[in-house]
């Protein structure tokens, strides 16, 4: 057992609750090594050449999805970060990604010409796979807070050839609040917040250890007006996919509701993944959500052998 | 209003572009440059292709500290005043580069390169060379009598040895 899950009952009891007879089946999956995934950047090279390229290195990659050829799995016995000192790595020819993570940019699906925001955008796994599909055309605000994050970011964004993004340094609900003073609206937007985390503790047990439920009721807060700012922005007609990393109701369908009954002119979507999912949750302990909840998608280790995430997408309605 | 705690991003204007792609042409036989070109500080030169007014630009970096826009693409050597690409600005004008490429021979001067050593090699010219080995272009060197220079910058260096 690679979790120390007996130092967290509280935790076991909420995946418990929301798996039902699926939690052996998660806890069997968490424990197992993770996948080493990555994603061709297209922007440099293409995923047929990349993947040729690997191979001639004795790389075995798999490509598992048809749709999306630019996702792989690096299948072999590597040394802990040898992804990230390839040769083919330093040239920006791919981005060292956990698929669950590359599945909130599938469903905005952002496309050539238009504005984009990506409001957290550190480390940049999410902004260089919306610039790829974008082609580098039309324009991304990639925004985070902190200087050291923003680094990484702009690093990251280069390696990847990234032509078509500004880097912002400001608080995300500062930033949407400028934006809308300054009249500047976006046709897509993606809002992955900051989280508890849960979803990532297959690859990094330390997020257990850390692992609070009053953090959780925190971030929940943030996460609310995150998103109420964000959709200030956003153009009529416009969408905006949020998404977490963890599985915490609170920041998740709490989330997504609160805005649904807020706002009259926002509507949830539907959400095509390449990946299984189970529907979002309209009940929660003593609280009910929305119907509506049910096309946003819970991602689990144990469904497609990934990392755990939620993805939900709404458009804003006149 | 904030106070930025650094220099404004400086819009190339067409005068100078054009002065920078005669260089870029004398140099490489590069013809178009696909973004507009910006600046902050008088070296190193930004490639950005965002859709987005100069007049917007400057509106949202009154208000908002922006730390970048598009990619570090070239820069001006202070010696010479000829053009240096990096390594994205030769990767994403590849296909324009017809001229001062040096072909690396073997993967072993390759990895050498790509650990930021220079390359021991008279090639008869004294100019910037854009560095390629297979399909890759790997920025600039410069050659001089008994070598290229190497500019590989350290985050971007191979630090072991490849398969």
């Amino acid at each position: 057992m690679r979790h120390d899950f007996d130092s967290k009952p509280l935790f076991v009891e909420r995946m418990k609750l929301l798996l039902g007879n699926e939690f052996e089946n998660y806890i069997e999956y968490v424990s197992k090594p993770d996948l080493k995934s990555i994603r061709a950047n297209t922007l440099k090279i293409s995923a047929e050449e990349l993947k040729k390229t690997l191979e001639e290195k004795g790389w075995n990659i798999k490509q598992p999805f048809k749709k999306n050829p630019e996702i792989m799995i690096v299948d072999l016995e590597l040394l802990p970060g040898e992804l990230g000192r390839s040769l083919e790595h330093i040239l920006g020819y791919y981005y060292v990604q956990e698929i669950a993570s590359m599945l909130p940019v599938i469903a905005l699906n952002p496309k050539p010409g238009e504005n984009v925001l990506d409001l957290c955008a550190s480390p940049g796994s999410k902004t260089t796979q919306i610039a790829m599909m974008m082609k580098n055309q039309g324009l991304i605000i990639a925004n985070d807070v902190k200087l050291d994050r923003i680094k990484i970011l702009a690093s990251n964004l280069e390696r990847c050839g990234v032509m078509n993004q500004i880097i912002t340094r400001c608080d995300g609900i500062n930033l949407c609040e400028k934006f809308s003073r300054m009249n500047i609206s976006f046709d897509k937007i993606l809002l992955d917040a900051p989280c508890s985390g849960e979803g990532t503790i297959r690859s990094t047990p330390r997020t257990l250890q850390s692992w609070n439920i009053n953090k959780i009721y925190s971030l929940s807060n943030l996460q609310k007006k995150l998103l109420r700012s964000a959709l200030k922005i956003l153009k009529i007609g416009g969408e905006i996919v949020y998404s977490t990393c963890t599985h915490a109701p609170e920041e998740n369908e709490e989330v997504i509701d609160s805005v649904l009954r807020e706002l009259k002119n926002v509507k949830t979507e539907k959400i095509v993944l390449p990946v299984k999912c189970n529907p979002g949750l309209i009940s929660w302990k003593e609280n009910k959500y929305s119907k509506e909840l049910k096309k946003s998608c819970r991602i689990y280790p144990h469904l497609s052998n990934t990392e755990g995430f939620f993805i939900a997408k709404l458009r804003k309605m006149k | 209003m904030i106070q930025q705690k650094f220099t404004p991003l400086n819009v190339m204007n067409e005068k100078e572009k054009k002065e920078l792609l005669k260089k870029l042409g004398e140099q490489f036989g590069i013809k178009e440059i696909p973004g507009i070109i910006l600046s902050r500080g008088k070296e190193r030169m930004f490639l950005f292709s965002g859709n987005i007014s100069e007049e917007k630009l400057k509106k949202i970096e009154k208000e908002i500290v922006i730390e970048r826009a598009g990619i570090y693409f070239a820069r001006i050597d202070e010696h010479t005043g000829k053009i240096r690409l990096s390594i994205e600005g030769s990767q994403m004008l590849k296909d324009q580069i017809k001229k001062n490429i040096y072909e690396i021979s073997t993967k072993d001067d390759f990895e050498k390169w790509m650990q930021g050593q220079d390359l021991q090699i008279s090639t008869g010219k004294r100019e910037f060379l854009i560095m390629k080995y297979k399909d890759n272009l790997v920025g600039t060197g410069k050659a001089s009598e008994q070598k290229i220079s190497n500019y590989i910058p350290k985050n971007r260096r191979l630090k072991h040895k490849q398969n």
